[in-house]
């Protein structure tokens, strides 16, 4: 096997994960603080990258810019899905729950494919998105490792802001105990309310890299809300830490597929979906 | 089984209307008659896929893997008929019973999950099984690029005779009669487990499956039998939806619009009846048709209007707010069974 090789995917791999980290803990966040498991977060995601877009070709903004621009629109849209929506089904069954986001995300979609329709949009003219360095054969693209780093500080900054801060003591007080919270004098719909908008607001951030990583189309969404299902189901249902982790699992295990195996590209996304399956069942066989 | 003797009497009296209905309106709309074939196949097409994942949502399973079993009947008649020279027809039962296999396989592993872990391993089930088929050899499911599925129906053009449009006039209306045929189908099976034993089953193991299980139902035999009953009807629609396609492609047939498309409709025209899931089916087709005309593409938009605005302000389906109706009028008190 070429060492190379396996290098590379390597290297690409853990570059990918500080994204994958950064959308993932937005939807344990919902799962783990909210109960919701958001079929929609990808869409935040997708919402993001073509804001992004937009405000390149229109206003000629650099991607860096657009993140402090997103990140209050995302955390707004996210405030108002829930307040216009999600509260009302937090007592529902978790069916008509999985449904509702699942209808929201429909909705962001397809909103995208009238406005930008369904081709893929590049920001190709960025003067940085084509510089790279190498690294005894490895290539290293500065793009993705700077993506990479600004995940890090962000979930770096959110795990410190949830042990620290009044804010995150209430999210974490709320997830272990929504009666318990509630009787010390947590107002727990607003916990509500700030976790969801935060979520989408940590995945619309991610979705300004994704612009200038790839070519994003509209259904760019639904892939990463998979990908982010497959972390939060390996790392375990709300389990925050081991987000980390199990990011880097996933996106390893796609990047070595990708380089290792023969046609692998086009088994990338299986990957994914063998891994969330494959986890679920062996974790429903250990409970019994 | 008074009851079920009515329902039987009201789906032949409908088989009854729906077999004469091409012909009806072929001698009332002429020409236009086509297009309205088509809406209806859609509505027929719909309603199945609908009620077949209503049968199977009532053990409380909430699939998202409908798509694979779609997938898989029509890819069995697809490939059935590349390798083999066997009859069309064939294809169809066949179909139906690749998906119940593929379905039994996927329900043994996912017993013991519940809720929303459920559902989630059986859209991974789904994404999965399209992979595998796109890395299939190109020499046996065409890999990327699918396969081409030959029609049906190949009505003659006589000339003289008739015109040129009473040719897909005829293709039209023989698919339209393999659809209902299915369609009755699923209303008997779906009847047969609404009047039966399997009612009370289902639904026990939909509310508490311990509870279920330390009454004496056996939680895995029933769910076991609603994912083979609901596999097989929508793998019978998937092989007859090739050969009226034409062909079939990973991306296209294994979607999961058609995942979405099943449990939007249920949810619309209303969730465990057999009457909802076909209520719905004709609303939406009709709705879809009215935005694929206006939009090009994100029409499906609509979808998700309905899919929302159902849960938050009508949470029953068509039926439930028809009940609703029903009780104000006669002044009677919510049921039993609407207050679980």
């Amino acid at each position: 096997m070429d060492l190379t090789l396996l290098l590379q995917g390597i290297v690409s791999g853990i570059l990918a994960s500080g994204l994958y980290a950064l959308v993932s803990v937005g939807l344990a966040l919902a799962i783990g603080v909210i109960g919701i498991v958001n079929f929609a977060h990808g869409e935040f995601f997708m919402v993001g990258a073509f804001i992004t877009y937009q405000l390149f070709i229109s206003f000629g903004f650099d991607p860096v810019i657009s993140l402090f621009f997103v990140a209050p629109t995302l955390f707004l849209l996210g405030g108002a899905i829930y307040q216009s929506s999600i509260r009302y089904v937090l007592k529902a069954p978790e069916l008509n729950q999985m449904l509702l986001t699942f209808g929201i995300s429909i909705i962001l979609q397809n909103l995208a494919l009238l406005i930008w329709g369904g081709d893929p949009r590049t920001i190709s003219s960025v003067a940085y998105r084509s510089i790279g360095y190498q690294l005894g054969g490895v290539s290293i693209g500065l793009v993705p490792l700077a993506s990479f780093l600004i995940s890090l500080v962000i979930v770096g900054s959110l795990y410190y802001a949830l042990l620290k801060t009044p804010a995150g003591r209430a999210m974490r007080a709320v997830a272990q105990n929504r009666m318990g919270a509630s009787l010390i004098g947590l107002e727990v719909n607003r916990v509500y309310l700030v976790t969801f908008a935060l979520s989408a607001l940590l995945a619309g951030l991610g979705g300004v890299m994704i612009a200038v990583i790839q070519s994003p189309t509209p259904i760019v969404g639904f892939a990463f809300t998979l990908k982010a299902f497959a972390i939060v189901v390996l790392a375990g249902l709300g389990n925050i830490r081991g987000i980390l982790w199990a990011s880097l699992v996933v996106a390893l295990s796609e990047s070595l597929v990708a380089t290792l195996v023969p046609n692998g590209d086009a088994l990338r996304n299986a990957v994914f979906f063998a891994i969330i399956f494959v986890v679920l069942i062996a974790r429903s066989r250990r409970l019994a | 089984m008074r009851r079920i003797s009515y329902d039987l009497l009201f789906v032949l009296l409908a088989a009854a209307l729906l077999f004469f209905l091409p012909a009806t309106l072929k001698a009332l709309y002429g020409k236009a008659s086509v297009s309205y074939l088509s809406l209806l196949i859609n509505a027929t097409g719909l309603a199945i896929l609908a009620l077949s994942w209503d049968i199977l949502a009532r053990t409380g399973q909430l699939s998202l893997a409908h798509a694979a079993f779609y997938g898989a009947g029509a890819y069995t008649t697809a490939i059935l008929l590349k390798l083999a020279d066997w009859p069309l027809w064939l294809g169809i039962p066949l179909g139906g019973i690749v998906a119940v296999l593929l379905a039994l396989l996927l329900g043994s592993v996912t017993l013991r999950l519940r809720g929303i872990y459920f559902a989630i391993a059986t859209l991974a089930f789904a994404e999965v099984l399209k992979a595998v088929v796109q890395q299939l050899p190109t020499r046996i499911a065409g890999g990327a690029a699918g396969i081409n599925v030959a029609a049906l129906f190949r009505p003659a053009f006589i000339p003289g005779e008739m015109e040129r449009w009473e040719v897909a006039f005829l293709r039209n209306q023989s698919y339209f009669l393999v659809y209902v045929g299915i369609l009755l189908l699923s209303i008997l099976v779906s009847i047969l487990v609404q009047r039966s034993r399997l009612k009370p089953a289902f639904t026990a193991i939909r509310t508490n499956e311990e509870v279920a299980a330390v009454m004496g139902v056996k939680p895995a035999r029933y769910k076991l039998l609603a994912f083979a009953l609901s596999s097989f009807l929508v793998g019978l629609l998937g092989a007859s939806e090739a050969h009226r396609i034409g062909s079939v492609l990973p991306d296209e047939t294994f979607g999961i619009g058609t995942t979405v498309f099943a449990l939007v409709t249920p949810i619309f025209g209303g969730l465990y009846t057999t009457l909802g899931p076909i209520l719905g089916a004709a609303g939406l087709a009709s709705v879809e048709e009215l935005l694929r005309r206006t939009f090009e593409e994100g029409y499906l938009i609509g979808y998700g209007i309905v899919l929302v605005a159902s849960i938050l302000f009508m949470p029953k389906g068509i039926v439930g707010l028809i009940d609703s109706l029903k009780r104000r009028r006669r002044k009677l008190p919510r049921s039993a069974e609407e207050a679980v």
